[in-house]
Parts: structure tokens; sequence; C-alpha cells
């Protein structure tokens, strides 16, 4: 069986080779990586179009029942933040539809229409979220604060359907079907395919968790590093409760749906599951093999630490359940197990160690909790260097998932059924393309950074005059509480900006000059 | 009428929402990067203050096209992603930098350079959008476009007429939405004189472009323009009214009646084309009928577009109607 199929993906594969001039490689190596870069740069902005949401329901929510003004000062700090996170993915992705097209116009032409039902419903969810995004930032004067609140709703709830949608797009590119094609033109396709697709159930799920990961990650990181220099104020306390809870609830619950996808991937892409795996040699018995570097000329992992049998017990729950190797598809139609093995090694350890982060807090917790002491999540140095270092990592977490799906997708587009090189562009301009791509997208990310980072030295906003309102258009803050008081927090940071909260920057009185 | 057909129309639709919504802030932009003199830091203001909290929204019309034509049409979007690399690659960096540009000088507070300077990328960019689609838009006409040639569509005279007649429509549109706006309130009352200006100066030119336009209609896309004098008189008639009675609103301080006819005097041109263009996509290349995907994934995709108009619909209409008036400021101050 596994015979056949080597026989003919070769002759698949020298009739492909005849028309593998070197221009085209390039550009298929541009296109590629320039795919790559603009997905990265949407994906860090999209999850927290995903997260964020869920988590100003929450300190909104309590700002509404308890009108604390801690509360406050968080809701708006993050949609603040929100707010230029959430313009930047747009724009990002809108860049993506109009790239995919650009880049890979035979794939669109063949395939749009059977991803038609997931774009078209993707479409809607970004209106919604858009719109009611329009109203949430520039609402707060007029909507009562239970209103305001509401409008994060359908905010929150279309940003986690459109993960859905957009995933199930690439889940159908991991497995396709439902589909029948007669000479390289779809005659049929059946409009749910894409959500039919063996793959979109965990990837799905997978990607939330890591959008919720990523997110509450970077928040516990921002006031983790706030509290590390010196600003251990209730604001900054909560902040950091709220990100770590959210990711270390999440961590564990990552580890059971990760397994889950190795299991499918292992049935649905055997290719992929050996490139994560670096396993050359189909066998039974086969070894989990954990760091080390695949070696192609061996086909073996050099330098790993190799656990016997345990990646077929973990694939069929017996050590004599067959793994496929790489050496069943011939050389061309493997993907790079160096950099896949690599990538999966990577979100693997990361994940695991972001477990061992979340049970070491929970047991601490715990153990505070029994004492009866306050604050219940520890906030010593080494702590809150851990929790600074879990956004990162889990963002990494997050990339070095993708790069195994999709570089253990090559050398297909749509797996077994369209190859990258087929899909691409035939334009000469690839590389000017290309560098304009990077330059823009880094100008852009530095800008994001610096204003972030801005943002987030400038300590709690409280009680800022309406006057600035007006200015800077979404500051919330048209109704203070009415018995708002001087909130446990540094007395410079009350009076409006925090001018004297450690950077000394002060954002808002510079606003005046440039207008 | 086949799906495919219908599914043409829905399209048409939201590129008609498109260019009167997402058009006007283009437009917007424009005369950000027009302001002189005393008033210009007002009117800077104006137009940011109207942006805010539509421009997203707005924006999303494009993405809507866009996706309909890939997987409505999944040819023709082949043929346009190979052919109108340079038009489309300045639209797209002309709309990723507009919007970024916007949050960085409304938000940055200067942490990433200056906000002027992040208003000139804003006002700049804006202004390279509507140019470019219109080229792209115009290629589509002429069906004067293959692979290999990316230069063709942008050195057609009859796509830089297009282009810069798109620019001008959405001027025309920001300054007369404008009009209202700044009337609204005491506080930028000052501006509506000027803006009528820029309304009336705008209009002059659409009309002045539009003549030139015509001929090079006829010599460079024959195909089109027989059935432009076929179809598309009466949508050419409703667009000249629909100036005419704008201009003639906005000097009666009628700031509500003009936005509407303006709308319909751009939505007219757009009829218009779509009408001669029917039933090709791009000339020549690609028709609604040749390039349509499976049927039933379009009907999939026409109960779809009916399903989300049922959350749409209510949605905009609560957003336009919460900012269709100026801040409550005395309200809220009042009552705080
Ligand atoms: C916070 C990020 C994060 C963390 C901690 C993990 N993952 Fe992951 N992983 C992702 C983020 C991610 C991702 C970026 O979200 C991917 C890429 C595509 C997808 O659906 O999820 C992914 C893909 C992905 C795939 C490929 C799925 C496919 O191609 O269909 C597998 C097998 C795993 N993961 C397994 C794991 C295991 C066993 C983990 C152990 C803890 C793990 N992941 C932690
Ligand atoms: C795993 C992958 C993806 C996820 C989770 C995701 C999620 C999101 C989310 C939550 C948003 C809302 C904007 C924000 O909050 O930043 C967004 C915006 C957008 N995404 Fe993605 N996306 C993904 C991939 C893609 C891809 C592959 C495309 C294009 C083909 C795409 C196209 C868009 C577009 C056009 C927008 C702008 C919508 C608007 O204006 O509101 N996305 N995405
Ligand atoms: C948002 C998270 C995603 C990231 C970070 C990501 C990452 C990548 C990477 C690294 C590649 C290049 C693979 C290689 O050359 O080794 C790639 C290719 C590609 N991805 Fe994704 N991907 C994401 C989601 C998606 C989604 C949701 C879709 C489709 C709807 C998609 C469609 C594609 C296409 C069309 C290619 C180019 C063809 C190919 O190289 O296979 N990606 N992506």
């Amino acid at each position: 069986m596994v015979q056949a199929a080597e026989v003919l993906s070769h002759v698949a594969a020298l009739a492909q080779t005849g028309d593998l001039n070197p221009a085209s490689a390039t550009s298929t190596g541009l296109a590629r990586g320039q795919t790559a870069i603009s997905l990265a740069f949407h994906i860090c902005f999209a999850v927290f179009g995903v997260g964020m949401p869920w988590l100003l329901l929450y300190v909104e929510g309590r700002w509404v029942r308890t009108r604390d003004p801690v509360w406050l000062a968080l809701t708006r700090k993050w949609s603040r933040a929100f707010a230029v996170l959430f313009a930047v993915g747009a724009v990002s992705g809108t860049a993506l539809s109009f790239e995919f097209g650009l880049l890979w116009p035979a794939f669109m032409a063949r395939y749009g229409g059977v991803l038609g039902l997931s774009f078209t419903l993707e479409g809607f969810a970004f209106f919604t979220e858009a719109i009611f995004i329009g109203m949430y930032l520039y609402g707060w004067k007029r909507l009562s604060p239970r209103a305001h609140w509401l409008t994060l709703w359908p905010i929150a709830i279309a940003g986690t359907f459109s993960t859905l949608f957009i995933i199930t797009a690439n889940a159908w590119m991991n497995t396709p079907g439902h589909v029948t094609e007669v000479d390289g033109k779809v005659v049929s396709a059946e409009p749910f395919a894409p959500f039919l697709a063996a793959t979109a159930p965990h990837q799905l799920i997978h990607m939330l968790l890591a959008a919720m990961m990523c997110t509450g990650g970077i928040v516990a990181g921002v006031y983790a590093v706030g509290m590390l220099r010196g600003r251990r104020d209730a604001y900054h306390q909560r902040g950091l409760r709220i990100g770590l809870t959210v990711l270390l609830v999440c961590a564990p619950l990552q580890l059971i749906v990760g397994d889950w996808a190795a299991r499918v991937v292992g049935n649905e892409q055997p290719i992929k599951l050996a490139a994560m795996e670096g396993l050359g040699h189909t066998t039974t018995h086969a070894p989990l093999t954990l760091g080390g570097i695949y070696d192609e000329q061996t086909g073996e992992v050099r330098h790993g630490i190799e656990i016997p049998n345990l990646l077929s017990l973990m694939q069929g729950f017996s050590a004599d359940k067959e793994i496929i190797g790489l050496a069943a598809v011939p050389p061309e139609e493997r993907p790079n197990a160096l950099l896949v093995h690599l990538a999966f090694n990577v979100m693997v350890g990361l994940g695991m160690a972001l477990i061992a982060l979340s049970a070491a807090v929970g047991f601490v917790v715990l153990l505070r909790r029994r004492r009866g002491q306050r604050p219940l999540v520890p906030t010593g140095r080494p702590w809150l260097w851990a929790a600074a270092a879990s956004g990162p990592a889990s963002v990494l977490a997050m990339m070095a998932g993708w790069e195994v799906t999709e570089g253990g997708r090559q050398p297909w587009i749509v797996y077994g059924r369209m190859r990258v090189d087929e899909a691409v562009t035939t334009s000469s301009g690839m590389p000017a393309i290309f560098t304009g791509t990077v330059l823009l997208y880094l100008g852009l990310a530095t800008a994001l950074i610096l204003i972030l980072r801005r943002m987030a030295t400038g300590g709690p906003e409280l009680g800022g005059s309406v006057g600035e309102a007006t200015r800077a258009p979404d500051i919330p803050d048209a109704r203070p509480a009415p018995d708002q008081q001087a909130p446990n927090l540094p007395a410079s940071a009350s009076a409006g900006d925090g001018s004297g909260n450690g950077t000394g920057t002060d954002p808002s009185g510079r606003e005046e000059d440039t207008r | 009428m086949t799906a495919a057909d219908l599914l043409a129309v829905v399209m048409v639709l939201g590129l008609t929402a498109y260019a009167l919504t997402g058009g006007a802030d283009f437009g917007g932009g424009v005369w950000d990067l027009l302001a002189r003199g005393r008033d210009a830091a007002d009117q800077r203001r104006l137009v940011s203050a109207a942006l805010g909290p539509i421009w997203e929204a707005n924006h999303v019309w494009l993405i809507f096209v866009v996706v309909m034509m890939f997987s409505g049409f999944p040819e023709a979007f082949g043929i346009v992603g190979s052919t109108l690399e340079i038009p489309l690659i300045c639209a797209l960096a002309g709309i990723v930098l507009r919007g970024a540009a916007y949050v960085y000088r409304a938000y940055g507070s200067g942490a990433a350079g200056p906000d002027h300077w992040w208003g000139h990328v804003f006002a700049v960019s804006s202004a390279i959008t509507p140019v470019a689609l219109g080229v792209a838009g115009a290629a589509l006409v002429t069906g004067d476009v293959a692979e290999g040639a990316p230069l063709t569509p942008v050195t057609s005279a009859f796509g830089i007429v297009c282009g810069v007649f798109a620019l001008a429509a959405t001027a025309f549109l920001a300054a007369v939405y404008l009009c209202r706006d700044a009337a609204a309130s005491p506080e930028t009352e000052h501006l509506v004189p000027g803006l009528r200006r820029r309304a009336l100066g705008s209009a002059v030119a659409c009309g002045l472009l539009a003549a030139v336009l015509l001929p090079l209609l006829w010599s460079e896309a024959p195909v089109v323009a027989d059935r432009f004098a076929d179809r598309s008189v009466p949508f050419v008639v409703l667009s000249a009214i629909g100036g005419v009675t704008s201009l003639v609103a906005l000097w009666q301080h009628r700031f509500t009646a003009a936005r509407v006819t303006a709308g319909i005097a751009v939505a007219g041109v757009l009829w218009g084309w779509a009408a001669a263009q029917y039933p090709d996509l791009v000339v020549g290349r690609a028709t609604v009928d040749s390039a349509a995907a499976p049927e039933a994934n379009i009907v999939a995709m026409l109960i779809a577009v009916c399903c989300g108009l049922v959350v749409l619909v209510p949605s905009l209409w609560m957003l336009f109607r919460l900012f269709a008036n100026p801040e409550p400021e005395a309200e809220a101050e009042a009552r705080s």
C-alpha cells in the first residue's frame, strides 16, 4: 500500500521537477517567507483581539459592580492598549486577505470557493467586532456603564468566532476532504467542507487556549515588570493576578489538547508527525525523542534524549503501534524535519515549563490560603521574573506551534492536493515586494512597541480631566464614580497621568503641542 | 438570474457601501492633507473625530468585497492577484499605513515620533488608496491586463484618470459629510463655509474628470463602452441629479439631505459601471459565469450573507445612531 503510494508520488514528483526553474524556486521562497512574516505579525495582534475582550469583561464587570477606581484604572489602560492592538490587527489582516491572492493566485483560484463559507462568516465576525469596538472605545460618554460593559460581549464572542472560522480554513488545508476535483478543477465541494476537516476541532481549541495564554501571559508580564520596579500597589497586584490566573489555568489544558492533536496528526498526516518527532524510518516500538537535531543523511536525531517505546505508546496505546517514518515518501515530499522537530520541541518544552509554573503557583496559593496570607499570588522576585517571562514564552510557543503545523505540511499548500510551488505567483517583482513588506512591518512594529511601552510604563490613569478626553478619543473618564476616592495607589498616579510613576515620562502632557 | 449573478449583485452593493462609508474616510484624510491656514488644526480635529468610532467598521466592507471575490469568483481573484500587483500593493500599503497611523496618532502621545508625522502618514496614505483602487478597477474595465506585465495598469491613461476620479469622489463625499458634523456643534461651526467650498470644488473636479473619462472609455474599453451606452444612462442621470441636488442642499444648509444626495451621486457612478461591466468581471478574461465557484458553495455563501445581515444591520444602525451627534459633553458634565 505504502509502496504503491510511493511510486505514484515519485512519478508525480518527476513530472514536477521539469518546470522547477530557479526563478520560481526563489519566488516560492520569498512568497513563503512573506506569508510567514505577515501571518506571524497578524497573529501577534489577533491573539489580543481574542483574549483581551474576555479579560476586559471581567475587570470592567468588577468596576460596574463595585465602582472601585482600581478596576476602572485597569479597564482604561487595557482598553487603550486594546484599541491600538486591534487596529493593527485589523489592517494586517486586511493585508493578508489581499496577499493570499497576490502570493498564491493559483491556490486561491482553485480553492477559494471551497473556503468561501469560512471566509464569509469570518467577514461577518469582523464586522460585528469592529462595530462594537467602535461603540466600546468611543462610547464612554454616550452609554451607561452597564450598556458600555454589554458592548464587550459581542466583541468577545465575535473575536472567538473569527478564530473558529479562520482555523477551519487552515484545518482544511491540512486535511482537505469533501471536495471532488477533475483535472485540477473543483467540480463539487460540500459547503461545510472546512468545518468537517479532521484537524479542525483540536486546532480550534488549541488555538483559542493559546490566544488566552498569550494574552494572560503578556498582561501578567507587564504588571510583574512594574512590580519588579517597585510599584506594588493594588493596581499592579490585580493586573498580575488576572493575567496569571488565565495563563496558568489554560496551560495544563493545552497539554491535553496538544496530546489529542498529535494523535489526530498521526492518523491524518503521518509525515508531519514523523517530522515533528524526527523519525526517519517506519517502525514499531518507536521512541519519543526529546531535543536533538535531525540529521537528514542518516534519518536519525543526534544529541536527543530517547525514551524507548513512548511514541508508539502515545499514538496507539501499545508499543506495537507502527509509526510511519519520513522515508516512506520520496525526499521532495518531506518537510524540513530539522526545523519542524526543533519547533515542536520548543513548543512542548515551553508548554511544560508553563505547566510547571502553573503547578508551583497553584501549590503556593493553596498554602498561603491555608495560612491566611494575602495576597494569595506569590510576589517574590523570582516569581515575578517567572511571570514576566511567561508572556514571551507563550507567544514563542504559539509561533513554534504554527511552524509545526505549517512547516510540517510542506511541500503541500493543500495536503496531498496542491504543492506550494504550483500555487505560487510567477511575479518577477517578488524580491521588491518582499523587501517592502518586511520594511513596512518592521517600521510599524517598532513604532507600536514604543507606544505600548509608553502605555505600560505610564502608570494607571485615574481621574484625568475631561478636557483631555476630548482629544485622545477614547479616554473613559466621563463618568467617574461619584464616590471616587484616592485609591490604593501612589499619590502621584491619582493626579492623572502617572508622571511620578517610575519612568518620569508623561504621556498626556505632550498631546497639546502636536495638534 | 443565477446564484452567481446574485452574488455579483451583493458584491456591488458591498462595494457601494464601502465607497460611501470607507471612501468618505479616505476623503477625510485628503482634507487633512490639504488643510491650510488658520483653521487647519480645527479641521484636522474634525476629521479625526468624525472617523474615530466608525472607520474600522467602514473598512470591513472592503474585506467583505475581497472575500466575496475570492470565494465566489476564485478564478477572477487569481487573475487579479497575478496581474494587478502594483495597484493592489499600493492600495494595501495605503490601507495598512492609514489605519496604523491613525491609531498611532490618537494613542501614541509622541512615543513613536511626533504625532504630526503620523498625521502626515495618515493623510498621504489616505490619498494613495483610492487612487490605487481606482486604477485597479479601471483595469477590470479595459481588460488590459497580462501576467508578467505589471506596469500596464498603472501606465494606462484611462486607469490614471479613473484613479484620480476615485480620489475626487471620496474627497467630495467627505467634504459633504463633514459639513453636517461641523454644523452640529458651535465649536466647529466656523468650519462650515470652508467645507462647503471644498465640496463644491471637488464636485466640479469630479464633473471635469468625468468629461475626460467618457471619451477615454470609448477608445480604451469599447466593449464596456457599448454596454454603457445601452444600459447605464439612467444611473448616470441619477448620479448627476444627486450631485447637483446635494450642492443645492449644502447651500441651503440642509446637511442631512446633502449627505443622502451626495451618496446617490457616487452610488450612481458605481452602478452605472457595474451595469456596463456585466457579465464580465475582467473583460476578455473572466465572466461572472466562467469564474464562479461551484453552485452549492455560492448558495451557502448567499445564505451566510443573509444570516450575517440579520446581525449586521441592527448593529450598524446602533453604531451610527450612537455617534450621529457630537459628544454630549455638557450633559455628561452636568450629570457627574
Ligand atoms: C501557547 C501556546 C502553545 C503551547 C503552550 C502548546 N501549543 Fe501546541 N500549538 C500551538 C500553541 C501551543 C498553536 C500555535 O496554537 C498551534 C499551531 C496550529 C494549531 O492549531 O495550534 C499548535 C499546534 C500543535 C500541534 C500540531 C497540530 C496540527 O498540525 O494539526 C501539536 C501536535 C501540538 N501543538 C501539541 C502540543 C503539545 C503536546 C503541547 C504540550 C504542552 C503544546 N502543543 C503546547
Ligand atoms: C490563526 C489564525 C488567525 C486568527 C486567530 C485570527 C484572528 C483574528 C482576530 C481576532 C481579528 C480581529 C482583529 C484583532 O483583534 O486584531 C482578526 C482580524 C483580521 N484577520 Fe485574522 N486571524 C487569523 C488569521 C488570519 C488569516 C489567515 C487571514 C486572511 C486570510 C486573516 C484576515 C483577517 C482580517 C482581514 C482581519 C481584519 C478584520 C477587521 O478589520 O476587523 N486572519 N483576525
Ligand atoms: C496565524 C497563525 C499562522 C501562522 C503563524 C502561520 C505560519 C506560517 C508559516 C511559518 C508558513 C510558511 C511555512 C514554510 O514555508 O515552512 C505558512 C504558510 C502558509 N500558511 Fe500559515 N500560519 C498561520 C495560519 C494560517 C491560516 C489560518 C491560514 C489559512 C487560512 C494559513 C495559510 C497559509 C498559506 C496559504 C501558506 C503558504 C503556503 C505554504 O507555505 O504552505 N496560515 N504559514
